[in-house]
């Protein structure tokens, strides 16, 4: 099969590989009929996140027709149409029956490697380093899904794939980043970054009650795409804007009852704190830029909630610990535990109450990918979202 | 056959009074150091499962080797007396050992040492109910003594003994919680060229996970594998 795998940083190549077997008795193989590029891959083609060995299967939002089951599986059949989440779990572990999906004990190979890391391990992920499970990823023609019987949701309706496809990430993490920032009704939410995930948080936010959203960007498109679903929107390349400033401006003074970083470790910023992160990643001193994190720790009001979608991998300098705690504020974050977010936000969607499809701007083929991995972290073409047809060939 | 029973044992029995528990009559006890020519280890897992069970199926000593990494075969020698073998994926490099089972607490306590043959160490696991409910508590507490068997046991497991009792633990849990354990090989990947692999062999990716089934369950778990 065809299979697009990592090979360094900054190299991404479309090959052709073995396919996928069944392993253990809860495994499925899934034929892929569509799969994305998430900003957090950008992370991984940017080499921020340790352990990529070369010829790494890339990928970890997808969906596809079920081809074949181990023999424990007895909730799908071949033919089914699912979508499947990037966080897997065992479904029998404490944390899974907590409900908290992303730190199942039971699904990385790799827990030790995570250990030393961050002290305890949590799920293994598709397509996403060796520490978080080393798992073969879904831009690829087939995919091994483990614990089939516990992950992947079974699309019944006629919807088309590209209406559901972001179910297997990052919806749910934009629902959870706004779930995550306490929205009360009529709160104003700032979020940072309307990429696609900004961008699911955007509209969860006034799912869940907000009065107003302010999205903070630098990308005109995506601050069009941000400003077609309701949000107020803040260019911060923009000569003399200040986002502190931008964000007083409009709240009273008070600053925004929640911030969302839906920016994580790789976030630009033009002032000396920036230069500072460039430097110190640069020469391995820090490894994650954290600007967006301090700005947002600045920002929130007092008492209100930071909430953390983007994703960290390691230590961050110079985060503002006094303002967090001088203003008594709370802050959640993680890994999305996909599966408490599959069932009902599929209801939203065939209720018609969102279309997440309104954020695609490329559709490509499998061999198409490496370039446009280029496009994807350069933010050229005006691309906010690439969707993969993994059967299309190239055309001539 | 049974050579271990003549033979005098080579391990002592573990500390009497804590054994593997965290937990000396309220207060934390922290675990052995390495002294002596001895190394410790103590590992502890949160399973979602009764005692019981646990206790049963890490007493079916012989099935051990569906949850012990690059264990082959364990083979009741005598009522209380198991031969082990341990071998690398070539075949080349084996450890074999003798051991004996000392108490055995159904549901509760099992403590064991080994008689003859490498590794000389000794253990014990304990299942107690977790605090609040939430499950069993099982800890593995078990000694080795220091010496060649390091690097003949790292040779073939590719982990030091410390890290392999931390891991078979691992196992244990997920089997018992999931009815499999975890694992990604073999699966598709690009050319891995020299750092691919080099890395492969650091992170521990070239240990094969045991399959969590004991041989005579192995025909009915074994996929197709091949092209679509």
């Amino acid at each position: 099969m065809k299979a697009v795998c990592w090979m360094g940083k900054s190299k991404i190549e479309t090959q052709t590989v073995d396919d996928p077997q069944l392993l253990n008795p809860h495994d499925a193989i899934i034929k892929v009929t569509r799969t994305a590029i998430c900003g957090s891959d950008l992370h991984l083609f940017d080499g921020f996140i340790p352990t990529m060995e070369q010829g790494d299967i890339m990928g970890h939002e997808f969906m596809g027709i079920v081809e074949e089951v181990g023999r424990d599986v007895d909730n799908l059949r071949r033919g089914d149409r699912v979508v499947v989440p990037f966080t897997i779990a065992c479904g029998s572990c404490l944390f899974c029956k907590k409900k908290l999906w992303a730190a199942c004990d039971n699904t990385n190979p790799n827990a030790h490697l995570m250990e030393t890391a961050y002290g305890y391990s949590g799920s293994g992920l598709f397509g996403y380093s060796h520490m978080m499970g080393g798992y073969a990823g879904g831009q690829a023609q087939y995919v091994r899904v483990p614990f089939a019987n516990v992950g992947p949701l079974k699309i019944e309706s006629d919807l088309p794939d590209e209406k559901v496809l972001f179910l297997s990430d990052i919806f749910p993490t934009g629902y959870m980043a706004a779930e995550n920032a306490q929205i009360q009704e009529g709160d104003t939410v700032a979020v940072w970054g309307a990429g696609p995930v900004g961008q699911f948080a955007i509209a969860s936010a006034f799912m869940l009650g907000a009065a107003r959203v302010i999205s903070i960007d630098r990308i005109p498109e995506r601050l069009a795409l941000a400003r077609s679903i309701g949000a107020i929107t803040v260019n911060y390349s923009e000569e003399d804007v200040s986002v502190l400033t931008a964000l007083k401006d409009l709240t009273g003074g008070i600053g925004p009852d929640a911030c969302i970083d839906a920016v994580g470790l790789e976030a630009h910023m033009g002032d000396l704190a920036g230069l500072y992160d460039t430097i110190k990643t640069a020469v391995m001193l820090e490894t994650d830029r954290s600007g967006v994190l301090r700005q947002a720790i600045q920002a929130v009001r007092k008492g209100g909630t930071l909430s953390i979608p983007g994703v960290y991998g390691g230590l961050l300098d110079k985060v503002p610990f006094g303002a967090a705690f001088g203003k008594g504020i709370t802050m959640k974050m993680g890994q999305t535990n996909m599966h408490t977010y599959l069932r009902p936000l599929l209801e939203t969607i065939e209720k018609g109450q969102i279309d997440p499809s309104y954020i695609i701007s490329h559709r490509i083929t499998l061999d198409e990918a490496p370039e446009m991995y280029k496009v994807w972290r350069d933010k050229q073409d005006k691309v906010t979202k690439i969707v993969i047809d993994p059967w299309k060939e190239r055309a001539a | 056959m049974a050579i271990a029973l003549t033979e005098r044992p080579k391990t002592d029995v573990l500390p009497e009074q804590s054994g593997a528990s965290s937990l000396l009559e309220g207060h934390y006890a922290p675990p052995p150091a390495d002294k002596d020519g001895k190394t410790w280890v103590r590992t502890s897992v949160i399973v979602q499962a009764e005692p019981k069970r646990l206790y049963e199926m890490w007493r079916d000593v012989e099935a051990s080797s569906s949850w012990h990494e690059r264990i082959v075969e364990v083979r009741a020698t005598g009522s209380n007396t198991y031969h082990w073998l341990m071998r690398d994926e070539p075949g080349d490099k084996t450890l074999e050992w003798e051991f004996e089972i000392l108490a055995d607490e159904p549901g509760k306590r099992i403590s064991w040492r080994s008689l003859s043959g490498d590794p000389e160490s000794a253990g014990e696991v304990i299942f107690e109910p977790a605090p609040g409910g939430r499950g069993t508590m099982v800890t593995v507490l078990e000694q080795f003594k220091i010496g060649k068997l390091d690097r003949a046991w790292e040779a073939i497991t590719g982990r030091d003994p410390k890290q392999s009792v931390i891991e078979n633990l691992r196992h244990f849990k997920a089997l018992a919680e999931t009815g499999e354990i975890p694992r990604t090989e073999p699966q598709p990947h690009g050319e891995r060229g020299l750092a691919g692999s080099l890395k492969r062999s650091t992170y521990g990716e070239k240990i094969a996970t045991p399959l969590g089934t004991s041989p005579s369950q192995q025909q009915s778990t074994t996929a197709e594998g091949g092209s679509r």
